[in-house]
């Protein structure tokens, strides 16, 4: 070993880095930035919000406990709200929003063993199981010399027995939509315009609305096997037998899906053309495939951050909660969560906006890709 | 956005294939093209030659029109470029290859003639032979030689059987006996009717052009052909001439 090649070859190393600052730069701001930010997203945390509905079943019997739990919520700050006073409305006011959880008080609560039925959304799970801690420890505070209660979850969407996948699938979905398609295209067009074929594809009479629109439909197919197969894949469960010495197993999650596959797959498809468009446009401001990967922590981290992968939207801080609101992402995967959690159909109104926005976001990045081919590279 | 068609080839304007006039491309602080009036009849081969970054490529492209001039204009077969649509009737094999390294020779070829409008099998059979490489059709680029990727990338360019064609270095790294062959293209394209500008910063190829435009700087040196820039510099061969013309001083005046 010669020291001095050795040595050479990390002052090479260094020089490059001092050629590309914005490499040396991302080495050592990205991830203070990201820490930042995650450490401001996890800190600032909204407590979650909990507006909680009685109704009983048993009439004048159930007053003490009622009146028992209205003080406990008051005093742990849980606002009460009105949901009528038979389950149906109970659940009515879930679904409508007005409430995230609602106890339904049995008949036989006198009777010494009583099931206590608790509504929630089911929409995101672990939203409700922490509603849920909330109220069982209400429930434990309010009926102490009471009955012996066991308590029975009962969910408007989805099942009870939901877990963290169930909502983490929609999520994963939009996410891998957006990720992939958007470091091949990035790689992909880059390429095109350092190895001279835009050159010489300017060169013939052909429009950029072509090329762009080209390749939204050429990486617009790939995304579209991926996607379908993701969603094949995430949705469906299929068992297959024992085969020999191979045991049977299950293929595919089974998430239980509630909505229409083929309005997920317009989501991601519009998420899949902003992602194709969007890298066309940062392709200009990358000279090498390394600074392709270096746009991952700037555009795709603060997305997985900050688009409800993790954590609810909702539950951001203010200000990043509005910055969240502008990014793809985000409605890719609450438009995915509406369809598939919620079985929305195109006129539920959240959906709408999430639809529009990211056909907005694609017809925007259309114009900005294309604005970035010109026949004057220079 | 219209049907976009190239003009029709009956109504050939009379004047000039290609002209510029007072031709200036600026880059920052730098004339790569820096006052150009040439005027090229149709028909002939044009020979651009100069040293590295004398502003061979940026001439050519502002021809092509895949640049804009600061100022200044160019002008092909009486369009005034940037022209989108004369674009069909233009040639233009770039410096770099250009080729997608993933496809066969057959692919790359057949997508930049789909390209120009005229996705023609025979056109493309034809022109393959020409560049000899009609037995690798389905080799795909990252295995040809760098040669025979010039020669694809060449073939590429005539592909649509363009009027006006721009080869920036078209010869580098292709064989003598190669080279021989395509130049006897060039000239039976010529001899059709075909205006080709050839750019080169090997001298020797000179000779074969109809007219040779010596550039340095951006600007001309000297203009006409090989025998009339030699007697104008007053050498033997038309190295020489260049570097006289330059202003360099050579062995071949003291000898």
């Amino acid at each position: 070993m010669s020291a001095r090649r050795i040595a050479a070859i990390a002052r090479r190393i260094a020089q490059q880095f001092r050629r590309d600052r914005r490499s040396l730069a991302l080495l050592i701001v990205a991830p203070i930035a990201v820490l930042a930010l995650l450490g401001y997203v996890i800190r600032d945390e909204k407590p979650i919000n909990t507006r909680l509905g009685i109704v009983s079943l048993g009439g004048p019997a159930d007053a003490p406990i009622q009146a028992a739990l209205n003080a406990a919520a008051t005093q742990a700050g849980v606002p009460v709200v009105d949901v009528g006073t038979d389950a149906a409305s109970g659940r009515a006011a879930v679904q409508a929003g007005r409430a995230d959880v609602v106890i339904v008080l049995p008949a036989n609560l006198a009777s010494g063993v009583a099931t206590v039925q608790l509504i929630t959304l089911g929409e995101a799970p672990a939203d409700d199981g922490a509603r849920l801690q909330i109220v069982a420890g209400l429930i434990e505070r309010a009926a102490t010399q009471g009955p012996r209660l066991t308590i029975e979850h009962e969910t408007i969407y989805g099942s009870a027995s939901a877990d963290i996948l169930d909502t983490f699938a929609p999520a994963l979905i939009g996410f891998f939509g957006f990720f992939f398609v958007f470091v091949l295209t990035g790689i992909s067009f880059l390429r095109e315009r350092t190895g001279g074929t835009l050159e010489r594809l300017l060169a013939t009479p052909v429009r950029r609305s072509e090329i762009v629109v080209g390749y939204s439909a050429g990486f617009g197919f790939f995304a579209t096997v991926q996607v379908a197969l993701i969603l094949l894949f995430a949705l469906g469960s299929l068992s297959v037998p024992r085969i020999g010495p191979v045991g049977s197993f299950e293929v595919g999650l089974g998430i239980a899906n509630a909505g229409s596959p083929l309005l997920a797959f317009v989501v991601i498809f519009l998420t899949a053309i902003g992602a194709v468009n969007l890298a066309i446009f940062l392709s200009t401001f990358a000279r090498t495939e390394l600074q392709i990967l270096e746009f991952i922590p700037i555009v795709i981290v603060p997305q997985a951050l900050l688009g409800g992968v993790f954590w609810s939207v909702d539950s951001l801080p203010d200000p990043v909660q509005a910055v969240a609101r502008l990014l793809p992402m985000t409605h890719a995967i609450d438009g995915l969560r509406a369809v598939l959690l919620r079985g929305a159909g195109m006129s539920d109104g959240t959906l709408q906006i999430d639809i529009a926005f990211l056909a907005g976001v694609a017809i925007l990045f259309v114009v900005l890709a294309g604005a970035t081919i010109r026949r004057e590279i220079a | 956005m219209g049907t976009g068609g190239p003009a029709g080839p009956a109504t050939e304007p009379a004047g000039p294939a290609i002209e510029t006039h007072g031709l200036r491309k600026v880059f920052g602080a730098i004339a790569a093209v820096d006052g150009i009036d040439i005027s090229f009849p149709a028909g002939r081969i044009y020979g651009l030659l100069g040293p590295n970054g004398s502003g061979k490529t940026t001439l050519i492209r502002l021809m092509a029109g895949l640049a804009v001039a600061t100022s200044g204009s160019v002008t092909v077969l009486g369009t005034r470029m940037p022209s989108r649509p004369l674009l069909a009737r233009i040639g233009y094999m770039t410096q770099s290859d250009g080729l997608y390294s993933e496809l066969s020779v057959w692919e790359n070829l057949s997508f930049f003639a789909a390209m120009s409008g005229q996705p023609d099998v025979t056109a493309m059979a034809e022109i393959l032979d020409v560049v000899e490489l009609g037995d690798r059709r389905g080799r795909p680029i990252l295995q040809l030689s760098g040669g025979m990727r010039r020669r694809l990338s060449l073939a590429c360019a005539l592909v649509h059987r363009p009027t006006v064609v721009f080869l920036d270095e078209p010869t580098v790294g292709v064989d003598p006996v190669l080279r021989y062959h395509l130049w006897d293209h060039f000239r039976r394209l010529a001899t059709a009717g075909t205006t080709l500008v050839v750019s080169s910063h090997v001298m020797d190829e000179g000779d074969r052009c109809d007219e040779l435009v010596l550039i340095r700087s951006g600007r001309v040196l000297a203009m006409g052909n090989g025998a009339e820039i030699r007697r104008q510099a007053g050498t033997a061969d038309l190295e020489s001439a260049f570097l006289k013309l330059s202003g360099v001083p050579t062995r071949g005046d003291s000898q």
